[in-house]
């Protein structure tokens, strides 16, 4: 199952919370509305009873007659919405306003004196009315008193529209709120995610082949995974081409030998006359098979994650074992190793390097040879590491440094070795990224060999 | 001079067994390592030749098993890969020297030279004379744990006193250990590397660690301590 995209995700996160706020929000302002809303219909009521009170007077017939003040009062006006009745204290209707007329409205109630009653009633067109009873001690003269009842209605109706109108207007708004947070939320994580999007299109460029790595100037979040896969990709390719020239270079070298054998095989006489020649072209193609192996074994190239391959017991082990080998020279290997520095890379591959610059460092030497590792701050990680071999011996000329890590070139055909040692030191230097430097020692006067190796 | 050849390919046995009989040796030989170490610990054996990819028992387990009881003649190793971890792996574990394949039958009887004339191996690992300590497997020496940097003939000399310690040796049987060539010979570099022993070993004059007994030769005054 694909994951959802992290845009998706963070807008979806925001937008949640969001809306529920904001209708949590209109739930809240609409409950607030609604109890001001009725709270300020009681009040009207209650005025409209009070008003009834102020306006009744006792007629002929011990009725009530309610004297409107307001000649235009919706009271006269039947269906008006605006209804008031007068009950005695047994329930028995004394008077009702016009405005009941054709209602059906039953109002009031029997209430004890200081009683009040609120109740909803609906009237025969389908419209809620709110009513407000009130038990009072009616005095129409002086020490004289009845006992009332006194009940003002007034629809629902317009309360409820205006009620309407609020939410709807209040949907409204939110609703625009809404969308402009979540346009301008989205506008702003497109803005924030460009990187990552970046990084989609060019991880596609470099899928396709269009591009040969990633581009530089990412946030810090990214940058580690941009360098890391840039470096990824780099060895990669030069493992690849390692492998494609090392076959070449096989193909290509072993059919020089071959011609010559194949062009001496003669007669029976001829054979055993030319056995030195076929020893000799032998010797190459088994000496070329094995150099070509050699290099197509080499691991190289900095894989991610790698760890630290500690330097110094791997000196130490060939220090001993070359003591051993070059027995026949009064030889001292001095170490200025520090314990806690190590290459970043395959041990074969660092095993070989030393071996190759140590083992030639001693053929060459006279009596001493130094090695010295150090961890140079000043240049680009990883490829800090810095291992320098010097010799006593006769040193190589200027002019033949260069030449002498060429493929099979050596400076002095004395000293045994197929020449092939150091060529092997730069191709697996160069499968690193580093850098191999041949020089003349100023401490010991010899040949300086410095190997320049990603490590910590 | 006796020589065993343990290698499990049988053209590459046979060839060098014709070569060195030819050449004046004496040769055994065992075609795996279970065979090689047999042969290697019972018969009186001056130096031999193993190589490293045996059946049985690896070429390596065989020098470590014949090195811990006690053995030390010489040792070549015959090494396919022609690797430098190979190498130090066999050189570490008690070989003396080393022949990578394929090889030319001259180099290798050269190198054998050598190893005859030098003597291979080490009893134990290591030596204590003294506050002398020697390791043989790094080719260390520490003074009072103090770690002291020698050439591999200063080193050669002081192994084969310490080894010998309270024994006089003279300058003649000093001077065997150095070198495989006779012509090659110097006879004061033995006085050059003891002087330049004493001066490493005992800065301020108070161990006095090499006697010099005139007209006879030279002798370790420290007393040999069980080794660690």
């Amino acid at each position: 199952m694909r994951r959802p995209s992290v845009s998706r995700r963070l807008l979806f996160a925001v937008a949640v919370p969001l809306v529920l706020f904001f209708a949590l929000t209109i739930g809240v302002l609409d409950g607030v509305f609604r109890s001001l809303s009725n709270a300020s219909l009681r009040e009207l009521l209650a005025e409209q009873v009070v008003g009834l009170v102020t306006a009744a007077d006792l007629n002929r017939d011990g009725g009530i007659d309610v004297n409107l003040l307001d000649p235009e009062s919706r009271l006269d006006v039947p269906g008006s919405g605006l209804y008031a009745v007068v009950r005695d204290q047994n329930g028995k209707l004394l008077w009702s306003s016009p405005s009941l007329n054709g209602t059906g409205l039953e109002l009031g109630m029997r209430l004890a004196v200081g009683g009040a009653d609120f109740r909803y009633l609906k009237a025969r067109d389908g419209t809620q009315v709110a009513e407000l009873s009130r038990g009072l001690q009616w005095d129409y003269a002086a020490g004289a008193s009845k006992n009332l009842v006194f009940t003002a209605a007034d629809s629902t109706e317009p309360q409820r529209q205006q009620l309407w109108r609020f939410r709807q207007q209040m949907a409204g708004w939110f609703a625009a709120l809404v969308l402009a947070v979540l346009a301008t939320m989205a506008w702003m994580m497109r803005r924030a995610l460009a990187p990552v999007r970046r990084l989609e299109q060019e991880i596609a460029a470099v899928e396709t082949g269009a591009a040969q790595g990633l581009g530089a100037d990412y946030p810090r979040e990214l940058a580690g995974v941009a360098k890391g896969l840039n470096a990824l990709l780099e060895s990669e390719r030069n493992r690849i081409a390692h492998y494609r020239d090392t076959l070449g270079n096989l193909a290509h070298s072993l059919k020089t030998p071959l011609a010559v054998i194949r062009a001496n095989l003669g007669t029976a006489e001829e054979v055993a006359a030319q056995r030195a020649t076929l020893q000799h072209e032998i010797d190459r193609i088994a000496q070329i098979v094995d150099h070509q192996l050699k290099r197509a074994a080499a691991a190289g190239g900095v894989t991610l994650g790698q760890a630290s391959v500690p330097v110094l017991p791997l000196v130490t082990d060939l220090r001993a074992a070359l003591l051993k080998v070059h027995a026949h020279k009064d030889l001292g290997i001095d170490l200025d190793v520090p314990a806690q520095f190590g290459f970043l890379g395959d041990t074969g591959d660092i095993l070989e390097l030393l071996g190759n610059v140590l083992d030639n460092a001693c053929k060459w030497c006279r009596a001493r040879v130094a090695v010295s590792v150090q961890l140079d701050g000043a240049r680009e990680v990883p490829h800090r590491l810095s291992i320098v071999v010097e010799d006593d011996g006769a040193g190589i000329a200027a002019a033949d440094q260069a030449r002498v890590i060429e493929r099979g070139v050596r400076a002095d055909e004395q000293v045994p070795g197929h020449g092939l040692g150091l060529a092997m030191v730069r191709e697996t230097v160069a499968l690193y990224g580093g850098e191999l430097i041949i020089g003349s020692s100023a401490k010991l006067g010899g040949a300086r060999v410095e190997l320049r190796l990603p490590g910590r | 001079m006796r020589v065993l050849v343990v290698e499990d390919e049988a053209a590459l046995r046979e060839a060098l067994k014709s070569d060195l009989t030819a050449a004046g040796h004496t040769v055994d030989v065992a075609a795996d390592g279970e065979e090689g170490l047999y042969a290697a610990t019972e018969y009186p054996i001056d130096v031999a030749i193993i190589d490293l990819g045996l059946p049985k028992l690896s070429g390596l387990e065989l020098i470590r098993q014949l090195r811990a009881r006690g053995k030390t003649y010489g040792v070549l190793i015959l090494t396919a890969r022609d690797s430098w971890q190979d190498k130090v792996e066999g050189l570490s574990a008690g070989a003396d020297d080393y022949v990578a394949k394929p090889f030319h039958v001259a180099e290798v009887q050269a190198r054998l030279a050598a190893l005859l004339r030098r003597s291979g191996g080490w009893a134990s690992s290591r030596l204590r004379c003294g506050p002398l300590e020697l390791d043989s497997r790094a080719q260390t020496v520490t003074v009072h744990g103090q770690a002291v940097e020698l050439t591999s003939f200063e080193y050669r000399i002081l192994e084969h006193l310490m080894l010998r310690a309270g024994e006089v040796l003279s300058k003649t049987e000093l001077t065997e250990r150095l070198y495989a060539q006779d012509f090659d010979r110097d006879s004061n570099v033995v006085e050059v590397l003891v002087g330049r022993l004493r001066r490493k070993l005992d800065p301020d004059d108070t161990l006095k660690p090499i006697e010099t007994l005139r007209g006879r030769g030279y002798r370790l005054s420290l007393p040999r301590s069980t080794a660690a």
